[in-house]
């Protein structure tokens, strides 16, 4: 990983891990407009548009924060594909009938479309994770919100009223049997090799 | 090796507590089976998934940053000349509609159609956004609480730097009818029905409420006649008609 030639543009990215709202207001500057143009020209409005780009921002924090994300291009074309992508299965999802879209060329280099891919993959397998955790059982569920959020496991085997060589033991258990919820998913299998 | 011990070893692995001989072992079963090795790998995703989405109160910090920004951003689009989206709700209409039917079937008597009957005035959402804001908010705020000498006069200067933006001027028409100002509102919705805004339609319905409120059947009747069908307000022009 140390050859890796970081972008400039590497600043937004940290920008929404450090919730730093000066580069986050130059983000909206920058880059929304093109999404609101594609958005609107594509049966969408404004506040459509204003949620798509919130959500696209989230998934792209939540991937630099789980995953290490290291931008070696633009962020401009990384972000409009992705919003673009997210607005399409938008449309998809409320519309049964054929969507038109209205492309727009836009200068799209292969490198943006890997990263927005592996951004693609990792929402995939992000939602299958959410679906497996909400069918755990309701003392792992519990312990491991417990575990995640107070980080001393001292107090959380206090809270919970168990000893500490418990709670740890569990957690393992629990994050194992997760680990194999996801493995025998159907889903799985279909991202399984792009992870 | 039993499931719980390999998940303890996992979990002490990702919690660096390992010492240098567990390290070389668990190295080992990985680089041997795969099938462990792929274990371990969703083992890790799920640690990192966890502490990402069970302790949310950062992305939360973040959400309401963005929305606090978004807001601002959008707020503070440069107002577009030409296309004006004008966010009558489309219940807005369907009330409208059903209390124009209503009024249709009261009002079949032998006094005539009034433009009381017909007249829907739709509810005034000024889009705009930039330095006239206070001024689109008053033009906004006094339109829809009936206040039309007032509307008239914010309306008015909303146009002063924007003469030809036809959602003033097709609110500004009602205003103008509604204080029975006729000849001024007859101008500008004539402007608007010779024009090609979205408003074009909505002037003729407006201009023959207009001529019907002076009781000028005839130049009416021949507004609502040119109505064409895909106009939002054909149905309620051929129900007029009919009582012309």
């Amino acid at each position: 990983m140390g050859n890796i030639k970081m972008h400039a543009d590497q600043k937004y990215i940290e920008a929404l891990l450090n919730n730093d709202s000066i580069v986050i207001k130059e983000i909206y500057k920058k880059f929304a407009p093109k999404v609101v143009g594609y958005i609107k020209k594509n049966s969408g409005d404004e506040s459509k548009a204003q949620d798509i780009i919130q959500e696209t921002l989230i998934t792209v924090y939540r991937q630099a924060k789980e995953k290490e994300l290291i931008l070696t291009c633009p962020f401009d074309a990384y972000f409009f594909l992705l919003c673009k992508r997210k607005w399409l299965n938008e449309l998809k999802k409320n519309t049964t009938k054929e969507v038109t879209i209205n492309e727009e060329v836009v200068s799209i280099n292969d490198e943006s479309v890997q990263y927005v891919d592996e951004t693609l993959v990792f929402e995939a397998k992000n939602e299958l994770f959410k679906e497996v955790f909400d069918q755990l059982g309701k003392a792992c569920k519990e312990l491991l919100k417990a575990t995640f959020t107070i980080k001393s496991m001292e107090e959380v085997a206090s809270k919970l009223g168990q000893s500490y060589g418990y709670v740890r033991k569990k957690k393992s258990l629990c994050i194992g049997q997760l680990t194999k919820m996801v493995q025998s998913a159907p889903k799985y299998n279909k991202i399984k090799n792009l992870l | 090796m039993t499931p719980e011990e390999k998940y303890e070893l996992f979990e002490r692995k990702i919690n660096d507590e390992l010492s240098s001989n567990e390290e070389k072992t668990l190295s080992q079963i990985i680089k041997e089976d795969e099938a462990i090795s792929e274990e371990f790998r969703i083992y890790k995703e799920w640690t990192f998934y966890l502490d990402a989405n069970l302790n949310l109160e950062e992305q939360s910090d973040l959400e309401n940053n963005l929305k606090k920004v978004g807001d601002s951003f959008f707020e503070k689009q440069p107002a577009k000349k030409e296309t004006k989206v004008v966010k009558i709700p489309s219940w807005a209409y369907a009330i409208a509609a059903s209390v124009v039917i209503i009024l249709g079937v009261y009002t079949f008597t032998k006094n005539g159609p009034t433009y009381n009957d017909f007249a829907s005035i739709p509810e005034l959402s000024i889009t705009e956004r930039g330095n006239e804001d206070e001024i689109g908010k008053k033009a906004q705020v006094s339109f829809n609480s009936k206040n039309y000498k007032e509307a008239e006069k914010y309306l008015s200067e909303l146009l002063k730097n924007d003469n030809s933006n036809s959602e003033y001027l097709f609110y500004l028409g009602i205003t103008l009818v509604e204080q029975d100002k006729y000849e001024k509102a007859s101008e500008i919705l004539e402007k608007l029905r010779q024009g090609t805004s979205v408003y074009k339609y909505k002037a003729i319905w407006f201009e023959a409420l207009n001529q019907l409120k002076q009781k000028n059947i005839g130049r009416c009747t021949e507004l609502l006649k040119s109505l064409p069908e895909e106009a939002e307000d054909y149905q309620h022009a051929q129900k007029l008609l009919k009582k012309l």
